[in-house]
């Protein structure tokens, strides 16, 4: 792995050099929300955050999105797929984990039999630039999931803050592309021995938080029993732990016709809202909590297991932080393991 | 507050013991600071996990709706005064509650509390004598309990429970009158400053639900916004649609909120529902002299009218 | 799509009640009086009907102004549902008013089966008002 090093001062002219060539997301302050966004200038972006509340997945998978439109012109019915005709997309100062979960979306999204247009059209040439975590919070639990604070996975450059300096990781020929075009120096090997310190430090301060070895089997075995009631009876089942989910992906689409158009969209759905899985005839499979907070923890840490080969979650932490009844995912998952 | 929690599984157990009651809602520790969660207790030797502190901020008369067993809750004054609402509805009967009520000095807002340590975590936080003691990584943080309280705390002139089977602890005194001072200011302003701060704000929202989920009194079978046969609006983030939502949501409440405050702490984008929520809970107060949550003689001001209710706004009334 | 305000001209949709202020426009109509082709009439069956949903949705779907018509107080052809509407009107138009919406977008008014000439007056009010106002731009979904 090549290492680059890059003053914090010259990131500036480094960002405005970008956001020449490539429509820049960035951490911005919204009130006193950070939320990823489109920057005009490095002005706009703040990086003093642990993690934005919204994750960065609605940059390729918008919560809703025109799919096509559809009117006449004459006799003749019309069809209109918009075309995207933006630069590529680059994502500058996300967190690991969260960079972890376009690799988990891009299993969805990107299968070898279904290939989505529409995720694709910003997926492809899109430029991931991490910063690692040098202060994990207490609800991370990525290291507990195959993550890490350093986990370069996803990433096309992941930095390093060594205090007045980024040791840049080069991760793909992609990024390493982009460090060859802009010119940076070289790491020395000091300021390497540093960037080893500080993902230690980091890496040390994190604790296993759940026990997935096993997980899986005691998930598929614990299907009925009814600890599921008692852990979710106070479940409000709101769509916060899914909107807020990097790796969520699910979602509905409807039509909105006025008299002479119409329109196919796509919006983010919820496995957490009744209306998920009600039937035509009144029926629905999964009635109250208990079945459908079960359903999003078998998703992610089993159903996954079985069709990606890993655990759909990257341990950002947002449903645990965010949850208004402190339904924590953690406490569930424990639970079941000692089970 | 350790001695209302002591009190209150005091009193939690009799219940059990007595087969007053099959399920007890109150509230357990949380798995964060700052936090305690709902919990439901059906056997006496569990009412142990029962505490109270200035943590427990949300309002469990959302789960009482669609049971059967006959329920004790912990209800501070505005979970009381939802249940006042909910038995006007129709929604529990006052025989299949026993409403377990505790004074309230108000909750504390965690926001304003994290607000106040500049992005550090806070890993520790322990209440006494009106002080709140946030610790850290490095640091401990004191502060006055009263000046953090979520603001429906702190305008909230009810604080002692207005229905009550068994009262936890002293009552404790009353705030002076709400004037609604915060709806007066915003009025002032222009319609097009008022307009943008409205949309600005909806346009945070992502749908996600949690405060009609959150809400004690939001309670239909099928929400307006779920419905497809009218769809009433859509459920896209266009800001048309997120308007509507918003809108007709305080518009649904309008003399039934009792402005406890659920819906905004809910709310993950935080957005400023209260801003609506208010001025319905305001303008009813002004109109139809009519508050929610006081009273269960008084009928709801929407199912109910005076010959002579003002109709200045109408042209050529 | 914006409109060009230059030969623009209102859409207003006129909700009325079946009992009275229906009557009272179709007096209008056989009484042969003028008034402007601005408004969009959908009969309901009594004020308390209406759904401020209508309204709201008329406005979300590009309906310039609404107006709302019916019977009198003590006039109401199922004796109450003018009273109960006049409540919900009450609190929704101090609701849109308040969130930014132009005063006199939304309107209401009592119009008897007898006052064709009245009704005629009212349109003609409201449509130079709204006029006034231009196109509604803030609950229109493009």
């Amino acid at each position: 792995m090549k290492t680059k090093i890059i003053r914090k001062q010259d990131m500036t002219g480094l960002l405005n050099n970008l956001i020449q060539e490539y429509e820049v997301f960035a951490p911005v302050k919204r009130d006193d929300l950070v939320i990823f966004d489109r920057i005009g200038s490095d002005k706009d972006v703040s990086l003093e955050y642990t993690n934005s509340i919204k994750p960065p997945k609605e940059i390729l998978f918008p919560q809703s999105e025109t799919l096509f439109t559809c009117g006449s012109i004459g006799d003749a019915a019309s069809i209109e797929v918009p075309v995207s005709e933006e630069r590529p997309r680059l994502l500058f100062g996300i967190r690991p984990c969260d960079a972890r979960s376009f690799l988990l979306l891009d299993k969805v999204f990107n299968e070898e039999n279904h290939r989505d247009v529409y995720y694709l059209s910003r997926r492809n040439d899109m430029m991931v630039i991490a910063i690692g975590c040098i202060k994990p919070r207490a609800t991370c639990f990525c290291t507990s999931v195959g993550g890490g604070p350093f986990s370069s996975q996803g990433s096309d450059l992941l930095l390093v803050d060594i205090g007045d300096d980024y040791i840049i990781q080069v991760i793909t020929d992609k990024g390493s592309r982009l460090v060859e075009k802009v010119g940076v120096a070289d790491a020395g090997e000091n300021k390497l021995a540093l960037m080893k310190m500080v993902i230690q430090e980091a890496e040390l301060s994190m604790s296993p938080q759940i026990k997935t070895d096993g997980l899986k089997e005691k998930l598929d075995s614990a299907f009925d029993d009814p600890i599921w009631g008692s852990l979710t009876e106070k479940c409000l089942s709101c769509g916060i732990c899914t909107y807020l989910c990097p790796s969520c992906y699910c979602f509905d689409i409807i039509d909105e016709v006025t008299d002479s158009k119409g329109e196919r969209i796509r919006i983010w759905d919820s496995c957490q809202f009744p209306l998920f899985t009600l039937q035509a005839s009144g029926s629905n499979p999964r009635p109250t909590n208990k079945e459908r907070h079960r359903q999003r923890v078998m998703h992610k840490f089993s159903y996954c297991v079985d069709n990606y080969g890993q655990v759909s979650c990257v341990g950002c932490g947002r449903c645990v932080i965010e949850c208004p009844v402190n339904l924590d995912i953690r406490q569930v998952l424990t639970t079941i393991s000692n089970r | 507050m350790s001695e209302l929690s002591g009190q209150i599984r005091e009193a939690v157990r009799k219940l059990l013991r007595q087969k007053e009651v099959d399920l007890v809602i109150g509230f357990e520790a949380g798995t964060l600071p700052l936090h305690s969660t709902p919990c439901f207790i059906r056997e006496q030797q569990e009412a142990e996990r029962l505490i109270w502190n200035s943590f427990c901020d949300n309002n469990l008369a959302k789960y009482l709706g669609k049971r059967q067993e006959k329920i004790a809750i912990i209800a501070k004054s505005c979970d009381a005064r939802a249940i006042v609402e909910l038995i006007k509805e129709k929604q529990i009967s006052r025989e299949q509650v026993v409403i377990v009520g505790v004074p309230c000095h108000g909750m504390i807002d965690r926001r304003r509390a994290e607000a106040e340590l500049e992005g550090k975590e806070i890993l520790e936080a322990e209440e006494n004598d009106g002080e709140l003691t946030l610790k850290g990584n490095g640091f401990t943080k004191v502060l006055k309990r009263s000046d953090y309280l979520c603001y429906g705390c702190e305008v909230c002139f009810h604080r002692n429970p207005v229905i009550y089977d068994i009262l936890i602890g002293d009552g404790v005194a009353e705030k002076a009158t709400d004037q609604y001072s915060d709806i007066a200011e915003f009025e002032a302003k222009s319609t097009e400053e008022r307009w943008r701060y409205i949309s600005d704000q909806v346009s945070k929202c992502i749908r996600c639900y949690a405060c009609r989920n959150a809400c004690p009194l939001c309670y239909c079978r099928e929400c307006f916004v779920d419905n497809t046969h009218p769809q009433w609006t859509g459920k896209t983030t266009d800001i048309s649609d997120t308007m509507i939502f918003h809108l007709m949501r305080a518009f649904h409440l309008a003399g039934r909120c009792v402005g406890c405050g659920a819906c905004e702490r809910a709310c993950p984008m935080k957005v400023d529902i209260r801003k609506l929520n208010r001025k319905l809970v305001s303008d009813v107060k002004v109109l139809f002299d009519y508050e929610a949550g006081i009273s269960l003689d008084r009928t709801a001001p929407l199912a109910t009218f005076k010959p002579d209710d003002p109709e200045g706004f109408m042209l050529n009334p | 799509m914006k409109r060009e305000t230059n030969d623009w001209e209102p859409k207003i949709v006129a909700f009325l009640c079946n009992w009275c202020s229906y009557a009272g426009a179709d007096l209008a109509g056989v009484s042969r009086i003028q008034y402007p082709t601005n408004i969009r009439i959908i009969r309901v069956p009594c004020s308390g009907r209406i759904n401020p949903f209508f309204i709201l949705s008329s406005l979300q779907h590009g309906a310039d102004g609404v107006l709302v018509c019916g019977c009198h107080p003590g006039d109401c052809h199922y004796l109450t549902g003018n009273y109960n509407a006049r409540r919900k009107f009450a609190l929704l138009q101090s609701l849109l008013e308040y969130a930014g919406v132009e005063k006199g977008r939304v309107q209401f008014s009592w119009v008897s089966a007898a006052e064709g000439g009245r009704f005629a007056e009212l349109v003609a009010g409201v449509t130079e008002s709204i006029q006034a106002l231009g196109p509604a731009e803030k609950l229109v979904k493009r």
